[in-house]
């Protein structure tokens, strides 16, 4: 079944994708508890994570993503680019991992939404967990707003 | 306060040197380039990964008798003169060396475990009082000896020369497992309705900690002698545990014990083989640690919390409990008698004479 | 010599200890994070002491033995010097998130490479080592003067002295194994005085270590994804740097701490800031410094090549300007946001200068 990206129904999928297979944890990508944000185009959503699974992920709203650790945030044809990587080789190619694109922006991808470099480090700390969750939508049948 | 003078004023002359506003880009030197002792390795993964002693080949892999050097160089890397020295105080091979320290050094990765999430705790359930008392008991004192093992290692670590890096890895890898055993025995102590209890007297932690005329004086202590007995105790504990969660908790602890001693008893026969009258120091080392390992086994906390819990409670522990403990002891000293004998350490003639009367019980 | 001779009767048994059991009663439960040390922080064993008066290893909150021998002179036991509020649970997270170097880096991956960005990669890699090292024997040296009662900030040191093992060995299996090998070192982690390695007060130390230089080494080891040529360099700096994200919240957590336990100590703590901030400027243990080897071996793997080398040494800037940039913000996370509204810390005007 073809999900859309962005659309809350779409994280759900990578979320259970993520959940049920070990095997998409790679090393160094174990246990962690954060709270984050991912702005997508117009859109906002909450993701968490608990020990060695995503809680939950839904859309929100900015304010929302106030108490949150760190939100992600890049243009939408920059999500859509790693995505469509993803898809196409089942996990993210060197220069379209989170870190390598965070890295390409002067300021990055990712802040804390009041300003605490100790929350925002939590995007450092648990890098690989966000990594292994997005290569997780190799799994999932994806089709993307402007296709769709 | 008021003589300090201001961060503002303190501040302005660094500016003046810091800030460099051309920022241009300098003509690189590349002075580095070409500066290797050895090129062209190349070192391929086995079955196992690339593991730390796949890369010691060709010059890498040469561990000198006596690393002269005290900067931070790595072991083949090219040195550069003028450094000031740190203070490294071993640099001698036969003072830490151990042949498997590479090997231990991977297999402790491998075979890590997480107390928090891999400890069945849910299998706990309420024992009688005194057989959790003793429980505790064994928790505080097995965790005062991972303390000791702790602090001895780390006192220890940073005087260690780079040229034996191995040892050094492998000590990393100890030091956490110490951290991890205090952590757990703590974790037992404080889950099940009981909670910590009385401190040990110290007496075997104190050679230990206080054998600073060198490493291999503390090893002597800290594994041929009190570590061999821990191990008796943790395969007793574990042969006596009362649920899963302990079952855990003393074979996971067991086999991180095992890889010490292994680097322990590996170091010593590498330390009498190379080391100038080393089978004499440690045999004079040992002829004094024994009375104080005597003493402490003759102590009663201890044996009579591992004689309730052989026992399953205070009245079969005055029975078999304590014959049971007994058995343990006396396996101790054979085993310690073995392994001197294998590393060419006299002591079966002159055993002290609590270890002999141990050693007598059938 | 020995105290006593005698082997006790058998089957008679000493109880006494039985009556002097520590706080007694006690039943954590583990919750959706397994028994975690946050969980037995409980009752009476909770209680840190301000001060501590355990001067025989003992562990926090047993029962003290009048007759114990004092084996531990340790130089830590005051709170304030070395805690930190959620040093248990960077401990947990540390047990949570090890990894292995041999099998968790795709090493087969790994593809010959031109010489010039070989020799750019071993010579970087032999610089980690020689950082990986200080930051390994430092605090394994703190670990044994730091009192038992502090356990939980102990234990995140014995999990970083673990940590920097692991990336000692990344570096130098990275060294060996692509056709190249280690190079010259830089020297740079030397006992100079102002360094980690000198410092005699345990926050002084945190302060170079965890939150000027592993906070420079952090920005490097994540921009290891930009210079990496394969998934096997990527991936090792990607690993590494999330440990290092972890004994930098470690520095950024105890600043905080001393900073709100001890306000006595500002001055001094701002003091050390100085010498760091100096050292992060224009010192040789930052990688990303000006003009030092190991930044233009940077600048070659940032451009792809020597023949790049002016590309790659742009992006080498906007890497120092982001190294800046998140120092700040640490120490303003630390609670230590005036020196860079009052003009004494030079970092706001170099980062303006490299815009």
């Amino acid at each position: 079944m073809m999900v859309v990206f962005p659309s809350e129904e779409w994280f759900q999928e990578v979320r259970q994708a993520y959940n049920s297979d070990q095997g998409l944890h790679s090393g160094g990508g174990g246990a962690c508890d954060t709270t984050a944000g991912f702005k997508v185009g117009e859109y906002w959503y909450f993701i968490e994570f608990e020990g060695l699974e995503c809680g939950q992920v839904r859309q929100c709203t900015e304010q929302d993503l106030e108490a949150t650790d760190f939100i992600l945030e890049m243009p939408l044809e920059t999500w859509q680019a790693m995505l469509m990587d993803v898809q196409a080789n089942g996990k993210a190619s060197s220069n379209l991992t989170l870190n390598s694109i965070d890295l390409e922006f002067e300021d990055g991808i990712a802040r804390s939404p009041i300003d605490d470099q100790y929350r925002q480090d939590l995007f450092y700390r648990y890098n690989q967990n966000f990594q292994d969750f997005f290569d997780a939508s190799s799994l999932v049948e994806t089709t993307f707003e402007s296709q769709a | 306060m008021a003589d300090k003078p201001s961060g503002k004023a303190a501040s302005v002359d660094r500016e003046a040197k810091l800030v460099d506003p051309t920022q241009g880009i300098p003509e690189p030197s590349y002075s580095w380039r070409g500066l290797t002792n050895e090129w062209g390795v190349k070192v391929l993964p086995g079955a196992h990964g690339l593991r730390l002693g796949d890369v010691n080949v060709g010059s890498y892999g040469e561990v000198p008798d006596y690393w002269a050097d005290q900067t931070r160089r790595p072991r083949g890397s090219v040195g550069r003169p003028g450094i000031p020295p740190l203070p490294y105080s071993l640099r001698s091979k036969h003072e830490l060396w151990a042949d498997c320290a590479a090997d231990l050094y991977e297999e402790a990765i491998q075979r890590r475990w997480i107390p928090a999430t891999e400890v069945p705790w849910d299998s706990l359930e309420v024992l009688p009082v005194d057989i959790e008392k003793a429980v505790c008991q064994m928790c505080t004192e097995l965790s005062q000896c991972a303390n000791t093992e702790l602090e001895i290692i780390t006192y220890w670590q940073d005087r260690m020369s780079y040229g034996y890096f191995e040892v050094k890895q492998y000590l990393a890898t100890a030091t956490f497992d110490c951290a991890r055993q205090q952590e757990v025995l703590r974790k037992r102590a404080l889950s099940n309705g009981g909670g910590l209890g009385i401190e040990s007297r110290g007496r075997v932690n104190r050679i230990i900690l206080e054998s600073s005329g060198g490493w291999t004086e503390a090893v002597v202590y800290l594994y041929l002698l009190r570590g061999t007995y821990i191990t008796r105790l943790l395969s007793g504990l574990l042969s006596a545990a009362h649920n899963e969660a302990e079952v855990f908790i003393y074979s996971h602890m067991l086999e991180d014990h095992a890889r010490h001693l292994t680097y322990g008893y590996d170091h010593l026969k590498y330390a009498s083989s190379h080391g100038k009258d080393a089978t004499l120091i440690m045999q004079t080392l040992l002829a004094v640690g024994e009375g104080h390992m005597a003493a402490e086994l003759n102590e009663g906390v201890v044996s009579t919390a591992m004689a309730i819990i052989f026992g399953g409670g205070i009245e079969g522990a005055r029975t078999h409990g304590m014959e049971r403990y007994l058995l343990l002891v006396r396996d101790f000293i054979t085993d310690y008698l073995a392994i001197c004998q294998e590393l060419g350490i006299e002591r079966e003639k002159t055993l002290h004479p609590v270890f002999k009367r141990y050693l007598e019980n059938e | 010599m020995s105290e006593a001779t005698e082997i006790p009767r058998e089957h008679e048994l000493d109880t006494s200890w039985m009556d002097n059991m520590a706080e007694w009663g006690v039943t954590a439960k583990p919750g959706k994070r397994g028994l975690t040390l946050a969980d037995v922080q409980i009752g009476s064993y909770a209680d840190l002491p301000a001060i501590s008066d355990n001067m025989t290893g003992r562990p926090r909150g047993s029962t003290p033995r009048a007759e114990a021998y004092r084996v531990g002179a340790y130089q830590v036991h005051t709170l304030s010097e070395i805690w930190l509020d959620n040093a248990e649970y960077l401990y947990e997270e540390a047990l949570q998130r090890q990894w292995s170097s041999a099998t968790d880096i795709p090493w087969h991956t790994l593809k010959p490479l031109p010489d010039d960005v070989e020799e750019a990669e071993c010579l970087l890699c032999t610089f980690f080592n020689e950082v990986e090292f200080v930051a390994g024997d430092v605090p394994a040296r703190w670990i044994a003067r730091t009192t038992p009662d502090y356990l939980e900030a102990r234990n995140v040191l014995s999990a970083q002295v673990m940590d920097e093992a692991r990336h000692m060995d990344v570096f130098r299996k990275r060294a060996l194994a692509n056709g190249g090998g280690l190079m010259r070192m830089s020297g740079a982690t030397s006992g100079f005085v102002g360094s980690i390695d000198l410092a005699r007060d345990f926050t002084e130390m945190s302060t170079r270590l965890h939150i000027s230089g592993e906070g420079a080494v952090l920005t490097m080891f994540r921009m290891g994804e930009l210079f990496g040529q394969n998934d096997a360099e990527k991936t090792m700096y990607r690993l590494c740097a999330q440990d290092e994200a972890r004994h930098v919240a470690f520095g950024v957590m105890h600043l905080r701490c001393l900073g709100d336990t001890a306000p006595e100590r500002r001055e001094e703590i701002e003091c050390y800031l100085d010498e760091a901030e100096e050292q992060l400027i224009a010192g040789q243990q930052n990688p990303a410094g000006r003009q030092s080897e190991s930044s233009e071996a940077l600048a070659v793997l940032l451009g792809g090549g020597s023949q790049h080398y002016d590309e790659g040494h742009k992006k080498l800037l906007v890497i120092r300007r982001r190294q800046l940039k998140e120092y700040m913000k640490r120490v303003i996370s630390a609670g230590f946001t005036d020196r860079f509204e009052n003009g004494r810390s030079p970092i706001p005007a170099q980062y303006a200068a490299t815009a």
